[in-house]
């Protein structure tokens, strides 16, 4: 490996990428588009009905906005970044190289949305009368922004399950403008506007308001969620009709995991329940039903953050076992190179492994070998415990299964390494489930002296 | 091999561009962080200030102060996006080493930014707050901000020193001897740069033409200045490796600006003059262009040989790849074109290399085993047998748990075995005649014998159950007579069935009628 291999205790690298990028998520669909949005269409009904109330209620909805915007939303979108650079260095590191241009255009576009962010705050006050129109285009401006970074990202993202023709042509277009480009941009979008407006909403259902100029406003968000919520649930459809039936059949899997996975009507009836509250939510603020909306609205909300949580997390594991189709696995090892691996030997051509002083030694090759082809998912004693998978084998079946891996369970990589390490590997991995091996530093795959 | 090798896909821009395109975002980024810890720890010392005076409840500069922390915290986060980017491009081996060595600090970064961030910003945005509610949120988002920098040196100044790499990992992941005294020094240093760049800001934006607090700022820029003089000797005096003189004199450059810089404060404060925008600004620039400039070409030195190094090996690499790539595609292509969604492919993909392609526990990986494959096309069970070994695994063997399937693939693999094998199907009849002797002597044999672990029921006793493989339950798991005749006969490998070789066949097969006339 290219890189030092470090894991997050207990969680594991997975969860700790998506605790940050659901969160990030949450955010910059329904807050960074949506409630902006929501808050640009406010300040122009404002306008053009001349209504204190729509103004109002648009200028104090930003100021939250705004903190949670530049303090939560930007950081924790570095943050992904951040946190990939450090558990999945190679991963990263070649994406960037795939989609250099994508990534400058957004950073570009990232600097323009943050000073037209910051000017339609601070300018608020300032641009009034003949400039209150310009004012306007600032925020309607800031959400095109917003929807163009969205564009960018979503190019990249879909890359990752759909690369079309990349892994033989490594063309930059046919990876960008995949299949499953545009109907993951509107369901993004959908559930952008339609979180939006439900977060709206509640704001509108929980401060202190004008009761007319509630009913009013509630039946517009009303309008909008519903109109986002049908669009949504088609480009859901949609979406999954163009993903390959390859990665397809894990979709439920991967929601389930494998504390659920023989009781599949959870998933179909949790998902269905979900959509039924956010329909109804939309129903009632249509109707401009006070009380039942805000008795729906909190409901309402967690169930769109639970969607996105749910689609993330099929999105990225149902591409499993590959990182980057057809050129990377999940464990950062190239495809080609594990063949190569095989035949060769992982751990000799291993520079991180060779500084490590001690490579006579079979437990310190096992816990390496494990660290290099496991560790992406797997933990030791934590999420996903590969004690827990393992238990119960013999010494010789955990070698059956190593080198079977990868047919085996589909979303799992091959074992990258000779015959001579799938034998230390195994032999490590029967230890350490029998208790025999323990771990003194998990994060950084040191074991126990003495006990090897 | 042992050689640390570049990534091998191809860099999007030449070298030469994306160091220098680097080098412009960074002294982008760097301003506004400076903006961003200056304006942080002037309006916490002036919140401090204003509180121990009484003044809490008048018109308050540390919240005019802290309210620009929004802009430049914004700004130096989006503008920190380019050259993490182009470093990630230009320095990929050596900044990602950096971060992976330092991994925990690296990722806690966000959470800090995270906590500092929200608590400034509510700080600057609510109206008033308690003093102490006020002192601990800044003290915590203070604290917070002003560890960040220190990772992010920490990170660069490893970065920048390979030679160090291996040692740090030997030393438990943490920085040696002198390089530790480098790393303190240089964040030092940028504090003081931070001073200098918010005292200077604030002096222009938010003094409002207060003589007082204009001479407050110039304080606060001349403590900076001083600050950076002795901490940048320390640095110098720890630098990894003694710099060049064309080093030197960029650096000179700088010094001589900040020393300038520091004649026309000690003018402004001792003449009672202001200063000018139209002086200050260049000189700003003056002092932070040649010191980020030097910082570049020390980084340069240590690190351009090893980059080619790097791309040379990799290029070395690359070729000895060459020939697994065609290979490794049309792997690809056959992965992507099978669909574990039926129970076919699932048996053929997920339990053939044991079981083997005909189900006769002849898989290409069954001479690894001790505990041999059953041969499944021998098999008759009920289906809620046959499901709780494929969710539950038997232990004490290589066959491992399949809840990685949901409840419906498990069914139709199945479903699949039933319509190729039966193997819900009924037992056929003892393919030999019995006599009446033999078959009274095999139900002694299995009451005193077998019945000790497969129980009188056949469904095993408790004890047996424990066993590593357990006893199979012969109300509802069976197998055709040939098949149990053959394991009477000979045992099962690494289980605790034992042969019996001894006994006449017409005995054995005796024990197969007992035992299969127990399925229900």
């Amino acid at each position: 490996m290219e890189f030092p291999i470090f894991q997050v205790p207990y969680l594991g690298n997975g969860m700790t990428i998506a605790l940050n990028a659901v969160l990030h998520l949450i955010i910059v669909q329904g807050i960074t588009i949506g409630v902006i949005s929501m808050i640009a269409l406010a300040e122009y009904i404002g306008f053009k009905k001349s209504s204190e109330h729509w103004e109002n209620f648009a200028k104090r909805l930003l100021n939250p906005t705004l903190i949670i915007v530049t303090g939560l939303g930007s950081v924790t979108g570095v943050g992904i970044w951040f946190i990939t650079s450090a558990l999945s260095p190679k991963g990263i590191g070649l994406m960037l190289r795939i989609f250099f241009w994508p990534w400058f255009v957004e950073w570009l576009v990232f600097a323009v949305e943050v000073i037209v962010i910051l000017l339609y705050y601070f300018t608020w006050e300032k641009w009034s009368g003949l400039k209150k129109k310009q004012h306007i285009y600032l925020g309607f401006g800031y959400s095109l922004l917003a929807i163009i970074s969205a564009v960018l990202i979503t190019g990249i993202l879909g890359f990752m399950l759909t690369s079309d023709g990349w892994p033989w042509n490594r063309s930059f277009w046919s990876a960008f403008f995949n299949p499953s480009f545009t109907p993951q941009l509107f369901l993004r979008l959908g559930i952008a506007f339609g979180l939006g407006s439900v977060f709206t909403s509640a704001y509108l259902l929980f401060t202190r308001q004008d009761p007319m100029f509630r009913k009013e406003a509630l039946r517009l968000f009303g309008k909008v969620a519903l109109v986002f919520l049908l669009i949504g649930l088609l480009s859901t459809w949609w979406y999954f009709s163009v993903v390959p039936s390859r990665f397809k059949t894990h979709a439920v899997f991967s929601v389930l995991t494998s504390h659920f996975s023989q009781h599949p009507e959870f998933f179909w009836f949790l998902n269905i329940f979900g959509v039924l509250i956010l329909a109804l939510f939309s129903f009632t603020a249509l109707t401009r039903s006070v009380s039942i909306s805000r008795l729906l609205v909190i409901p309402a909300i967690l169930f769109y953050c639970c969607f996105i949580t749910e689609y993330e997390r099929v999105r990225e594991f149902i591409r499993g076992p590959f990182l980057l189709p057809g050129y990377l696995y999940s464990n950062q090892v190239q495809l080609d190179e594990s063949l190569f691996w095989k035949e060769n030997g992982a751990l000799k051509n291993s520079y991180w492994y060779s500084q490590a002083g001690n490579s006579a030694d079979t437990t310190a090759q096992g816990v390496y070998l494990f660290a290099q082809n496991c560790s992406s998912c797997h933990t030791i004693g934590g999420l996903n415990d590969i004690k827990d998978r393992l238990r119960g084998r013999t010494e010789d079946g955990i070698y059956v299964i190593l080198g079977n891996t990868h047919q085996m369970v589909p979303f799992m990589p091959p074992f990258s390494g000779t015959e001579a390490e799938r034998r230390v590997l195994s032999t490590f991995l029967y230890r350490l489930t029998s208790g025999e091996i323990k771990l003194k530093a998990p994060s950084r795959f040191m074991f126990q002296k003495g006990k090897s | 091999m042992n050689k640390l090798i570049d990534l091998l896909l191809q860099k999007p821009l030449p070298d030469p561009l994306l160091h220098d395109l680097l080098f412009v975002a960074f002294v982008l980024h760097m301003l506004f962080v400076l903006f961003t810890l200056g304006t942080a720890m002037l309006a916490f010392y002036l919140f401090l200030e204003t509180w121990r005076s009484g003044k809490l409840q008048e018109s308050r500069w540390d919240k005019e102060v802290l309210r620009t922390f929004t802009v430049h915290k914004s700004l130096a986060v989006v503008l920190g996006v380019a050259p993490l980017l182009l470093i990630q491009l230009s320095l990929t081996v050596p900044f990602f080493t950096g971060v992976t060595l330092f991994a925990p600090y690296w990722i806690l970064v966000i959470i800090l930014l995270i906590i500092s961030f929200l608590s400034f910003d509510s700080l600057a945005h609510r109206i008033n707050i308690r003093p102490y509610l006020h002192l601990f949120l800044g003290i915590i988002a203070l604290v917070a901000l002003l560890a960040v920098p220190a990772i992010f040196v920490l990170v660069l100044v490893t970065a920048e020193s390979p030679d160090q790499w291996t040692n740090i990992v030997k030393n438990g992941y943490r920085l040696n001897g002198a390089l530790t005294f480098h790393w303190l020094f240089r964040y030092l240093h940028i504090l003081g740069a931070a001073l200098v760049a918010g005292g200077t800001f604030h002096y222009f934006f938010t003094t409002k033409g207060d003589p007082e607090k204009k001479t407050k700022m110039l304080h606060w820029i001349v403590a900076g200045i001083l600050e950076q003089f002795v901490l940048g000797v320390l640095v110098f005096a720890t630098l990894p490796k003694k710099p060049d003189y064309d080093i030197v004199i960029v650096m000179i450059v700088g010094i001589a600006s900040a020393a300038f810089l520091l004649w026309s404060v000690f003018k402004a404060i001792s003449k009672n003059i202001s200063l000018k925008a139209k002086l200050i600004y260049p000189l700003v620039v003056l002092i932070v262009v040649p010191m980020l400039l030097t910082r570049q070409l020390i980084q340069d030195k240590s690190l351009l040989p090893l980059k080619k190094e790097l791309e040379s090996n990799a290029a070395v690499y690359e070729k000895s790849l060459k020939s697994y790539s065609q290979p490794a595609l049309d792997n690809y292509k056959n992965d992507l074109n099978t669909v574990y969604d039926n129970g076919k492919t699932i048996f053929e993909k997920s339990c053939s290399f044991c079981h083997g392609p005909h189900a006769d526990g002849k898989g290409v990986e069954a001479s690894n085993l001790t505990v041999p494959p059953e041969a499944i096309a021998s098999v008759r069970a009920t289906r809620g047998y046959l499901y709780k070994i494929l969710i539950e695994g038997v232990p004490g063997t290589a066959m491992p748990y399949f809840g990685f399937y949901e409840k419906g693939k498990i069914n139709r693999l199945i479903d699949f075995l039933d319509s190729r094998l039966d193997i819900l199907g009924k037992l056929p009849p003892i393919p030999a005649a019995i006599s009446p002797a033999d078959q009274e002597k095999a139900n002694q044999i299995f009451s005193e014998n077998c019945a000790t672990c497969h129980g009188k029921d056949g469904r095993g006793t408790p004890e047996a159950k424990k066993f590593e493989p357990p006893t199979p339950d012969f109300t509802v798991y069976n197998l055709l007579p040939e098949r149990a005749f053959e394991i009477i006969s000979n045992g099962y490998p690494g289980t605790m069935m034992v042969s019996f070789s001894n006994l006449p066949e017409g005995v054995r097969w005796g024990l197969v009628k007992i035992v299969n006339d127990m399925k229900r």
